[in-house]
C-alpha cells in the first residue's frame, strides 16, 4: 500500500502545505526584523496553550493560537514598557509560558499526551484540525496580501513607513497574531521545540540567492516546502518525529545552498582569471 | 511651514534637556540648515520635526500637507535586506497611495538612476544610495522636505550633483527644506538660513554671517 493511500499520511500533507506556504511568508518578516528570536519564543509559549487547550477539553491547536496571539501582543505592550531593555522582554514571555505549561504537565491533570506537540506528530492530525489549519492560513494570507507594503516597509525602513502614514504599532499587533497563527498551524507536525527552524531557515536559506523581496520570498516558500515534504516522507520510512528530522533536512537545504553558491562563485572566478 | 514654540525635550525624562527653549519658525521655501557639534540635538530637533518622538513640553505646528524624509544612508541602509531599488520605490509609491505606477520611473529618472532599477540597494554606493532616497522622498510631491545629513558616506561628486539639486528644487519649485548637516561648506553655500544649536538653544543666522562667525573663530 502506497504511504499516499494512508488517510493519516494524507492529512499530514494536507498540513504540510499550508506551513510551507504560512510559516516563510512570517518567517521573512521576523528574520530581516531580526526578531527570529520572537519566533522562538511564541513557538515555545503555545505549548503553554496547548496545555491549557488539553486541560479544557478544547481543541489544543486552538488554545495554542489564543494563547501565542497573547503572549505576541504582550511582547509589543512590553516592548513600549521596556524600552531600554527589551531583551528582557522575551525572558518574561518565556518565563511565564514555559512556567505554564510545565506547571499544568506536572499536575498530572492531563488526560492527553503533549508529547506529540513537542516533537511533532504526523499520526495525529484530526479533521477538526485541518479545518483549523485552513480557516488560520486562508485569513493570515489574505491579511498579508493586504498589508504587504505597509510590512515591507516596517521591516526594511521604520521611520520612512511612519512619515509615510503607515500605524506600525497597530500593523504589529496585527503581525503578532499572524505569528501566533503561523506557529498553531504547524504545531502537530513540526512540535514545539523546532517550530522556529520552519519560521527561519527556509528564509536564510533564500537570502543567500541574493535576490529582491518578491523573490526572496518565493525562494523561501519553495525551500520550505523542499524541507517540509522531504522532512515528512524521511521521517516516515525511519519513523522518527517529522518535526526533528525536518529541522535536519532545513539545515542540510541551507548547508547545500551555501556551498553551491560558493562553488559558482568559484567557478565564475576561475573563468574570469582563465579568460 | 514650521513653528516650534518653547520646545523642551530630554531622553531621560528629568530635567537635563538635550534641547531647552527651542523657539524657532521656518517660512515656506526657505532652505534651512541644522548645524552643531556632535551631541548638540540637531538630529533630535529633526526627529521631533518629523513627529518620532514627543516634546518633554512646548508645541510644534506643521502646516506642510506632504513630508518627503531622507534618512541619513548609513542609518537606514540595511544592506543585507533583500530588496530591488524598484520595489524599494515602488512599495512606497503604495503606501503613499499614489496610483500612477509611472511615478516611480519619473522619480529615479529626475535624478539619473533609472539604470539601478533592478540592482539590490544594499549594492549601491553612498552616492547612489542617497539620490535613491530623494528620488522615494520626491514621489508624493512633498512641500516639504526633511533630510538628515544628506552627504554623510557620500563621494565628492556625488555630493555635488545632489546639493545642486536640493538647490534647485528649493529655488525653482519652492520645496522647503530643512536639513541636518555636518558639512558647514554645503550649508553655507546652499541653504536660505542656518540655525546653529549649542548649549541646548539655537540661533539663526543667514548664511554669509554664520561663515563670518566661523571665520572668527
Amino acid at each position: 500500500m502506497s504511504i499516499f493511500q494512508y488517510t493519516f499520511m494524507q492529512n499530514a500533507i494536507f498540513v504540510s502545505i499550508f506551513i510551507s506556504i504560512l510559516c516563510p511568508c512570517i518567517g521573512i518578516f521576523l528574520v530581516l526584523r531580526r526578531y527570529s528570536m520572537i519566533g522562538d519564543t511564541l513557538s515555545h509559549a503555545s505549548l503553554a496553550g496547548i496545555t491549557i487547550g488539553l486541560l479544557t477539553n478544547q481543541n489544543p491547536i486552538l488554545g495554542a493560537f489564543i494563547f501565542t496571539s497573547i503572549c505576541g501582543a504582550l511582547i509589543e505592550f512590553l516592548r513600549g514598557y521596556f524600552k531600554k531593555h527589551t531583551d528582557l522582554i522575551l525572558t518574561i514571555v518565556l518565563s511565564l509560558s514555559v512556567g505554564t505549561a510545565i506547571t499544568i504537565i506536572s499536575s498530572g491533570k492531563l488526560r492527553a499526551n503533549a508529547d506529540t506537540f513537542m516533537f511533532g506528530s504526523i499520526l495525529t492530525v484530526t479533521r477538526f484540525d485541518m479545518a483549523m489549519v485552513l480557516i488560520l492560513s486562508i485569513v493570515s494570507v489574505l491579511t498579508l496580501v493586504f498589508l504587504y507594503h505597509q510590512m515591507l516597509y516596517i521591516a526594511y525602513d521604520e521611520e520612512a513607513a511612519k512619515v509615510a502614514g503607515v500605524k506600525v504599532k497597530r500593523i504589529n499587533y496585527v503581525f503578532s497574531i499572524l505569528v501566533a497563527s503561523a506557529i498553531a498551524v504547524s504545531i502537530r507536525i513540526v512540535g514545539v521545540l523546532v517550530l522556529s527552524s520552519m519560521i527561519a531557515l527556509p528564509v536564510a536559506t533564500a537570502l543567500q540567492l541574493e535576490k529582491g523581496f518578491k523573490l526572496t520570498l518565493i525562494f523561501s516558500v519553495v525551500f520550505s516546502f523542499i524541507d517540509i515534504m522531504l522532512g515528512l516522507f524521511i521521517s516516515y520510512y525511519l519513523n522518527v518525529a517529522p518535526g526533528g528530522f525536518t529541522a535536519l533536512i532545513s539545515v542540510a537545504v541551507l548547508i547545500l545552498v551555501i556551498l553551491g553558491k560558493k562553488i559558482y562563485f568559484a567557478l565564475r572566478s576561475f573563468g574570469g582569471s582563465y579568460k | 511651514m514650521i513653528k516650534a514654540e518653547d520646545l523642551f525635550f530630554s531622553y531621560t525624562g528629568s530635567s537635563s534637556y538635550l534641547l531647552g527653549g527651542i523657539n524657532l519658525e521656518i517660512q515656506k521655501g526657505e532652505y534651512l540648515s541644522v548645524v552643531g557639534e556632535n551631541g548638540s540635538g540637531k538630529s533630535t530637533l529633526m526627529r521631533l520635526l518629523l513627529g518620532f518622538i514627543k516634546p518633554t513640553s512646548g508645541r510644534i505646528e506643521t502646516q506642510a500637507k506632504q513630508i518627503g524624509y531622507v534618512p541619513q544612508k548609513n542609518d537606514f541602509s540595511n544592506a543585507s535586506f533583500p530588496i530591488t531599488v524598484y520595489e524599494a520605490l515602488d512599495s512606497y509609491r503604495r503606501l503613499l497611495k499614489i496610483k500612477r505606477k509611472s511615478v516611480v520611473g519619473e522619480a529615479l529618472e529626475q535624478m539619473g538612476m533609472s539604470a539601478f532599477a533592478g540592482a539590490l540597494v544594499g549594492t549601491l554606493s553612498g552616492g547612489q544610495g542617497q539620490k535613491i532616497l530623494i528620488a522615494r522622498a520626491l514621489m508624493g510631491e512633498p512641500d516639504l522636505l526633511i533630510l538628515d545629513e544628506p552627504s554623510t558616506g557620500v563621494d565628492i561628486s556625488s555630493q555635488k550633483e545632489i546639493y545642486g539639486f536640493l538647490k534647485k528644487i528649493n529655488r525653482e519649485n519652492g520645496i522647503t527644506i530643512v536639513s541636518v548637516e555636518h558639512n558647514l561648506a554645503a550649508a553655507i553655500s546652499n541653504s536660505t538660513l542656518i540655525y546653529h544649536l549649542e548649549g541646548q538653544r539655537g540661533q539663526l543666522y543667514p548664511p554669509a554671517q554664520y561663515a563670518e562667525k566661523i571665520l572668527r573663530k
